[in-house]
């Protein structure tokens, strides 16, 4: 029906703001604020018990919010009138019955949204699924199951992606090609949304980044800028023979020296190319000169070190 | 018409619908060769001294209308539990395999989702009934055939043979809201047999007891217990004495089955799925 022609004001941002959930026990999402834009991959990180979960389960319209609001390029989920056709979710790997074939999910979410029964086939081909569509769900694999609900959410050719933790049970390959898929549909300017814990893929992975904690929100950024931000900078590391020699010229260029186990020096303060240019004025042999950036991972836990995980 | 056709799917697409199939034709099979005993005692037997307050009954149930009736919604008895499991299992099915939540990301609309499962869940309680209704009229003529009785297709009988439908269908909406009320599969469907078998033999009992003591008005009270509400709605003649009348039947089982439907769709609406 409104396949191809979307309002103007339906470009596919994501806007959660002043998001609160409050179960029996626990603030599960504490007054969340953020935004996801469209064209990008956007990582939402936190422990666990962070609260991704019920927040996407708020956006999704499956969990009523205690206060606040999320919509999805201005409308509340459940405004929506085709909804696959703009949202596509992956929420959890196990949402098929066990009995039923792949290829028959897919043709029951086709006839309640009414799409055209040949979509599901279409999206198997998509995630790779095709020789196991006659199969049932309960003899797939972790990885095929999770496939098998991307195909499901691919089924409206939506605007928007919002998975939570896709990278479960996949194996090397199969997270690069989910890496390569998610990239791609951003690049074509849909708007992605994804939770994870893998947070050395989220870094090959994400444009932007919004971290939580203890359901609320730590830092929401580029995934550089939020990087970039960090206490720690860059770090330097070098081997060399002369290890004194070259500890004591760096000293007296106001760095620090920090020495690990296999006699590496970690050099704060300075650059690469200051130690080099120090070395070569001393004289000093070096047998590896490298720049250690601070990885997602480093600045997750800086980041969220604290704010308790498990509530 | 999407989200009926969408629900139908499911249940064609698992081994769900079969399964209740197999169970039940033995039961049919069963309840058929009961029938045919009784019928034929009670139209060829030497029942011996009937007491007097009994007699009535007897004749009534004698009546070659009323044996018909019987004949024609043969089964019924199993057949109801067999539709109230499939409603109870349409519901449950979803929450056991958690795909409630992409059944709900589809359609947001939960009332939509939920009357379309009453819908699917009506229409194959009918299905059900259609087939056994087939089965029992071939059958029925020849039991019928067999003690000497011509067979006979009154206005009583297929009134008998429609409201057995009627049973059909509502069963299956009262199964759909049980599911509802308990979410939990195993739950759920533990939960309706002992209500359906235990709830009706345990409350014949305690109604034909207090009858006993306080008198026969308390006989209407059956009224109040689904299981005997149904098949007291499809007893072939109006007039078994001591019975409330066919129709409140009906409308009790109707009255039960809005609630639970409601009830059911209600609370759906406003519970939180994760
Ligand atoms: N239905 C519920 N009833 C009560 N508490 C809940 C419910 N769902 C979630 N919670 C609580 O809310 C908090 C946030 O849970 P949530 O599942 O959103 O975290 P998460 O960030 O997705 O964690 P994980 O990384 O482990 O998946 C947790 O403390 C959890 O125990
Ligand atoms: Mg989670």
């Amino acid at each position: 029906m409104s396949d191809g022609q979307r309002s103007p004001t339906d470009d596919g941002q994501i806007v959660v703001s002043g998001l609160t959930k409050q179960y029996r026990n626990v603030r599960a999402v504490d007054d969340l604020s953020f935004t996801v834009a469209p064209g990008r991959v956007t990582g939402f990180l936190g422990p666990n018990g962070a609260g991704k979960t019920t927040t996407l389960r708020m956006l999704l319209n499956l969990v009523t919010p205690t206060a606040g609001t999320a919509t999805i390029g201005g409308h509340r989920y459940a405004d929506l009138t085709d909804p696959l056709r703009h949202v596509g979710a992956v929420l959890e790997a196990s949402s098929a019955h066990k009995g039923r074939t792949g290829i028959n999910h897919l043709k029951v979410i086709c006839a309640a949204a009414g799409l055209p029964k040949e979509r599901a086939a279409e999206a198997l081909a998509l995630v790779g699924l095709t020789p196991a569509a006659k199969r049932k769900f309960k003899g797939y694999s972790l990885g095929m199951k999770q496939r098998l609900g991307i195909a499901a959410a691919m089924l409206g050719d939506p605007r928007v992606l919002i998975l939570d933790e896709p990278a479960n049970g996949l194996d090397p390959e199969g997270i690069r090609w989910m890496r390569g898929f998610l990239k791609n549909l951003a690049h074509e300017g849909r708007t992605v949304l994804v939770s994870s814990h893998l947070l050395s893929e989220m870094q090959l992975l994400a444009d932007d980044v919004v971290i939580i904690a203890g359901g609320k929100l730590i830092r929401q950024g580029p995934v550089q800028e939020v990087m970039g931000s960090m206490t720690k900078g860059a770090r330097v590391r070098v081997r060399t023979p002369q290890a004194d020699q070259l500890t004591a010229a760096l000293r007296g260029a106001s760095a620090t020296v920090d020495v690990d186990e296999q006699g590496t020096l970690l050099v704060d303060g300075v650059d690469a190319p200051a130690v080099g240019r120090a070395a070569l004025a001393a004289g000093v042999e070096l047998h590896e000169l490298s720049t250690e950036r601070p990885d997602l991972e480093g600045v997750f836990l800086e980041l969220t070190a604290g704010k308790a995980g498990i509530r | 018409m999407n989200l009926v056709r969408s629900e139908l799917l499911k249940i064609r697409s698992t081994s769900i619908w079969w399964i209740l199939a197999l169970i039940y034709l033995p039961l049919w099979g069963i309840t058929l060769f009961f029938n045919y005993i009784q019928s034929d005692a009670l139209v060829n037997g030497d029942l011996g001294e009937v007491p007097a307050d009994q007699a009535d009954t007897f004749d009534a149930l004698k009546d070659p209308d009323a044996l018909a009736a019987n004949l024609f919604t043969n089964g019924q008895f199993f057949g109801l539990m067999m539709v109230m499991l499939l409603g109870i299992i349409v519901v449950t099915s979803e929450f056991f395999h958690q795909t409630v939540t992409t059944t709900f990301l589809t359609v947001p609309h939960r009332s939509a989702v939920m009357l379309a499962k009453l819908v699917a869940a009506a229409g194959l309680g009918v299905v059900f009934w259609l087939v056994t209704t087939a089965a029992n009229l071939l059958s029925g003529a020849a039991v019928l055939g067999a003690i000497g009785v011509d067979a006979r297709y009154t206005g009583a009988v297929w009134e008998a043979v429609g409201l057995n439908g009627l049973a059909y269908l509502l069963w299956a909406i009262l199964g759909v809201g049980l599911g509802v009320l308990i979410r939990s599969q195993i739950g759920a469907t533990v939960t309706g047999i002992l209500l359906y078998l235990g709830g009706s033999i345990g409350a014949v009992i305690l109604i034909s007891t207090l009858a006993g003591r306080f008198g026969d008005w308390i006989n209407n009270l059956q009224l109040l217990v689904p299981s005997l509400a149904s098949s007291l709605m499809v007893s072939g003649t109006d007039d078994l004495p001591g019975n409330p009348p066919q129709w409140a039947g009906a409308a009790v089982l109707i009255g039960y089955a809005l609630v639970a439907g409601v009830v059911g769709t209600l609370l759906v609406r406003k519970r939180d799925i994760s």
